[in-house]
C-alpha cells in the first residue's frame, strides 16, 4: 500500500513531531493500530545512496547534524555567565534526518538493568541532585525491549553477560564478527576476572526483515548506513507506518508552535514548510519524539496567555535535568595489526562495573566497550597526547594506527536542574526562531565514575598486552548526542512533566516520548531505552485513543 | 582504479550474497551511485594552481604543514599535497572561515618578521629553527587550526585537493574499500569463539 498524503484540511489522528529513533516507532505503532498519523520531521529525506564514505563532510561539516550558522546553539556552564554561540560543532547533536540520530548513531543497544529504574529508594537521596525512581519497573518495560531487538533488529548473544537483566526472547540475529580489539578486550578483561561478553548492537549480522547483513565497511559511527544493514527507523519502522496507508512522515517541515485552544487542549501544530512557508496543521492529539533537546525547546516555544512558562511545563522543569552520560577513553597500541577502521565500532563490551557501589566513595556506574572512535581523521586529531601532537612523534603515532584500539567508557550523569535547554533571548536561528542555549556542569560524581572507568580501561589493556596505553582527557562535558531527561516522567505532576504513560500532566491530548522522558541516565547507550519507551507508549496511547480517552 | 574495482566486486559479494540478486536487483541504483562516488572522491584532483593563497602564503602553509606531519622514509604532509587541500577548502567548504585563516595567516608572517628568528620568511629558515619557532606558538589558535587543516588534508578525500595518491591513507594503513570480511586484524583470525561464563551468579 502507498504512503498516504493528507491534504492540508484534514484533521490526522496524531501529529508526531519528529521521525528518528522515537518517533518512527511511534508512528507505526499508531498507525499499526488504525491510527492516521502524519509525522512532522524538520530535516530532509535521504536515501541509503545519500550517505557517503567522506569524514571530512560527515564529522567535520556537519552534513547530517545542524548546520551551526542555521540552527545555532548558545553554551554556558552555570546560569550566572553569559552563553556564548557555539561554533564549528553544536553542543547538543543529533542527525536532522527522516530517522534522526538512529541513522548515525553506533547503534550500541543496551538494555537497562533493574537497579536503573530504583537506585534512588536503593541508594538513598542524592543532595543537590534530583536523582529519584522511575515511576514504571524493569519487567514492565521487559516486553517492549523484546520487541525492540525483534522488530527494529538488534544482533547480540543472549545469556552472554552474568549481570544480563532478565529477558523474554533470545536475540534474534547472532552476535557481528569480533574485531582484534574486542579479542584484545575480552583477553585483558578475562585475564582480570571480569566478565566480557559479545555487544548487542542494531546493526544486522544476518539479512533480516528484507535488510541485508553489515558488509563491515567501517564508516558506521556518525555515518549513515549504504547498507541498510543498520536498524535505522529510516529503513525499519518508517516504511513500515508508510505501508499500512494511514501515515505520511512530511520532510523539511519544521515544528515551532504547538497551538492549544481555551479548553486546555492541542488543536494541531505549526510549522514552516520546505519554502519556509508558515502552516497549520489540525489534530485531534500530538505526540512529541523530538529529542531531548527539541522537544523541551518546543514546548517553551509554545508559551502563551495561558501558559506563560510554555506548555506543559507547570513543574517549570521543562528543559532540566539534562542528562547526557559520561564519555571517557583510553588509547591502546600494540604489537600486531588490528586495523580498527574496518566493520563495526563495537563488538565487546564489560558491565562488571553497572552498579553503582557506595565503596568508591561516590555514586555512579557503567560500562565499557572496545572501539577505535570515528575515523582515521578523528583519531589522528583527536588520540594522540599532547606531547606527541606534531611532528616526528606524531607522525610515528600516525604510523601506529593500524595497531590502535580505544577503550571507550560510559557512565551515569546525575539530574540538576540547573542543567538545562531553554531559549537563547538574543539569538535567532534562520527561522527567527529562539536558539537553543545550553547550560551544563558534570557532577562531581559523574567525572569520578568516569575517571574510575578509564583507571579499569588502563588495567585492561596492560592485562592484553599492550604496548603503549595512554588516557584520554577527562573534562567536563560540554555536549553530547545522548540527550536526556528535559521533560522527566513521573507520578508527581509537581515532579515530572509526563505521566507514567507519557501523557503531559497539564494537556490531555499531548504526549511526549523520546530522551526527555528518561528520569536518570542509565550507563550509556539510551537508544535502546528510548525505543522500548516508545513501543510501550504507542500501546498505550492507541488503547487511549480506541477507547476515547483522548 | 585496481583498488576501486577490487572494492567494488567485494561490496556486491557482501551485498549479493547475503539477500541474492533480487534485493541487489532494487538497490543496485542506490549502491551504484554510492560506489560511483567513492571511485570519484577518491581520484583527487590532478592541477596544483593556488585558488586562495599567494605563493608566499603558501610556502609558509606548506613548510608548517611539513613540520606537524614532516617527510622522511615515509611521505609526510608535503607529499600529500596538503598545501593544495588548505588552499582549495579556502574557496570551498571552509569559506566562510577563511577570513579568519587568512587573518591567522598574515599575523603569524608578521609576527615571524618582527620575531628576529631569521631574515626572509618563515619557509626560508632551517628544520630546527622552524621547529623551535613553532614549538613557541603551538598553543596559538593558528597552530591549532594549521593542525587541524593538516590532518584533514592528508586524511580526507583526496577530492579535497590533499592527500594526493592516497599518501596519508597510506600512512596510517587505511584502505578505502566498501566492504570487508573478518578476519579484520591479526588478533581475531582464529579466534576459538565467545566462551560461556559459568553460572556463578544465581
Amino acid at each position: 500500500m502507498n504512503a498516504r498524503a493528507f491534504g492540508p484540511d484534514e484533521t490526522v489522528d496524531f501529529v508526531v513531531v519528529g521521525s528518528g529513533a522515537a518517533g518512527g516507532v511511534m508512528a507505526r505503532e499508531l498507525a499499526q493500530a488504525g491510527f492516521e498519523v502524519l509525522v512532522l520531521e524538520q530535516g530532509s529525506r535521504f536515501t541509503a545512496a545519500d550517505f557517503k564514505h567522506d569524514e571530512l563532510d560527515t564529522w567535520f561539516n556537519n552534513a547530517l547534524l545542524n548546520n551551526p550558522e542555521t540552527s545555532p546553539q548558545t553554551f554556558r556552564r552555570t546560569a550566572q555567565d553569559k552563553a556564548l554561540r557555539v561554533r564549528d560543532f553544536p553542543s547538543l547533536w543529533y542527525a536532522r534526518m527522516v530517522g534522526g540520530s538512529s541513522n548515525h548513531f553506533t547503534g550500541n543497544f543496551w538494555r537497562f538493568h533493574e537497579v536503573d529504574f530504583k537506585e534512588r529508594s536503593l541508594l538513598g537521596a542524592i543532595p543537590g541532585t534530583s536523582f529519584a525512581d522511575w515511576p514504571i519497573d524493569y519487567a514492565e518495560l521487559e516486553p517492549y525491549y523484546t520487541k525492540v531487538e525483534w522488530e527494529v533488529g538488534v544482533s547480540g548473544l543472549a545469556g552472554a553477560s552474568p549481570f544480563d537483566p532478565p529477558r523474554s526472547k533470545p536475540y534474534p540475529m547472532p552476535p557481528l564478527p569480533v574485531k582484534s580489539s574486542g579479542v584484545l578486550l575480552e583477553r585483558g578483561a578475562r585475564k582480570l576476572g571480569l566478565h566480557p561478553f559479545p555487544a548487542p548492537m542494531a546493526i544486522a549480522s544476518v539479512p533480516y526483515r528484507g535488510r541485508p547483513a553489515c558488509a563491515h565497511c567501517g564508516f558506521c559511527i556518525g555515518f549513515g548506513c549504504e547498507m541498510q544493514a543498520k536498524s535505522s527507523t529510516l529503513y525499519t519502522m518508517i516504511p513500515e507506518a508508510e505501508a499500512t496507508g494511514r501515515c505520511e512522515v512530511r520532510s523539511d517541515s519544521y515544528v515551532f508552535r504547538v497551538e492549544t485552544n481555551e479548553r486546555d487542549r492541542v488543536t494541531g501544530v505549526s510549522y514552516f514548510d520546505r519554502d519556509r512557508r508558515e502552516r497549520f496543521q489540525k489534530a485531534k492529539a500530538v505526540v512529541l519524539c523530538a529529542n531531548g533537546a527539541e522537544t523541551a525547546r518546543l514546548l517553551l516555544m509554545s508559551a502563551n496567555a495561558k501558559f506563560p512558562d510554555g506548555l506543559a511545563n507547570s513543574s517549570g522543569l521543562v528543559g532540566r535535568n539534562l542528562m547526557f552520560n559520561t564519555y571517557a577513553e583510553v588509547h591502546a597500541v600494540f604489537e600486531h595489526e588490528l586495523n580498527e577502521y574496518k566493520s563495526v565500532q563495537v563488538t565487546r563490551i564489560v558491565h562488571d562495573f553497572y552498579d553503582s557501589d557506595p565503596q568508591r566513595g561516590f555514586y555512579g556506574g557503567g560500562g565499557f566497550d572496545a572501539r577505535i572512535g570515528p575515523n582515521p581523521i578523528a583519531w589522528s586529531l583527536f588520540a594522540p597526547p599532547p606531547d606527541r601532537a606534531w611532528g616526528a612523534e606524531f607522525k610515528s603515532l600516525l604510523e601506529a594506527m593500524p595497531r590502535a584500539m580505544v577503550v571507550a567508557t560510559h557512565g551515569t550523569s546525575l539530574p540538576l536542574e540547573t542543567n538545562r535547554v531553554d531559549l537563547d533571548p538574543e539569538l535567532k536561528d534562520a527561522w527567527g526562531l529562539p536558539a537553543m542555549r545550553v547550560t551544563y556542569r558534570d557532577h562531581p560524581d559523574d567525572l569520578a565514575m568516569a575517571g574510575f572507568l578509564q583507571d579499569r580501561g588502563v588495567e585492561v589493556m596492560q592485562a592484553a598486552g599492550a604496548q603503549q596505553v595512554w588516557k584520554g582527557r577527562l573534562t567536563e562535558a560540554s555536549g553530547s548526542p545522548h540527550l536526556l531527561g528535559t521533560c522527566r516522567m513521573g507520578n508527581d505532576p509537581q515532579t515530572s512533566v509526563v505521566d507514567r504513560h507519557h501523557r503531559t500532566h497539564d494537556i490531555r491530548n499531548l504526549f511526549i516520548c523520546d530522551g526527555s522522558s528518561f528520569v536518570t541516565s542509565g550507563r550509556g547507550q539510551p537508544t535502546m531505552t528510548i525505543q522500548a519507551l516508545a513501543f510501550r507508549a504507542g500501546d498505550h496511547i492507541a488503547r487511549f485513543a480506541q477507547r476515547g480517552e483522548i | 582504479m585496481d583498488n576501486n574495482n577490487t572494492s567494488r566486486r567485494q561490496f556486491l559479494r557482501a551485498a549479493g550474497g547475503t539477500l541474492g540478486a533480487a534485493w541487489l536487483g532494487t538497490h543496485w541504483p542506490d549502491l551504484a551511485a554510492a560506489a560511483e562516488h567513492a571511485h570519484a572522491a577518491a581520484a583527487g584532483r590532478t592541477d596544483h594552481h593556488f585558488r586562495v593563497l599567494t605563493p608566499g602564503q603558501a610556502r609558509d602553509v606548506e613548510a608548517i604543514a611539513a613540520q606537524i606531519v614532516p617527510s622522511g622514509d615515509t611521505p609526510g604532509a608535503r607529499e600529500a599535497g596538503v598545501v593544495y587541500f588548505i588552499d582549495q577548502v579556502q574557496a570551498g567548504v571552509y569559506a566562510s572561515a577563511a577570513p579568519e585563516f587568512l587573518a591567522g595567516l598574515a599575523a603569524f608572517q608578521g609576527d615571524f618578521a618582527k620575531s628576529g628568528a631569521g631574515p626572509g620568511q618563515f619557509a626560508d629558515l632551517g628544520g630546527s629553527g622552524q621547529r623551535s619557532y613553532l614549538k613557541g606558538i603551538e598553543t596559538t589558535p593558528f597552530f591549532g587550526t594549521m593542525r587541524f587543516l593538516t590532518v584533514l588534508g592528508l586524511l580526507a578525500l583526496p577530492s579535497y585537493g590533499g592527500n594526493e595518491g592516497k599518501a596519508g591513507w597510506k600512512l596510517v594503513g587505511f584502505v578505502d574499500q566498501h566492504a570487508w570480511e573478518p578476519p579484520f586484524g591479526h588478533y581475531d583470525r582464529g579466534y576459538p569463539g565467545f566462551e560461556p561464563y559459568a553460572k556463578e551468579r544465581g
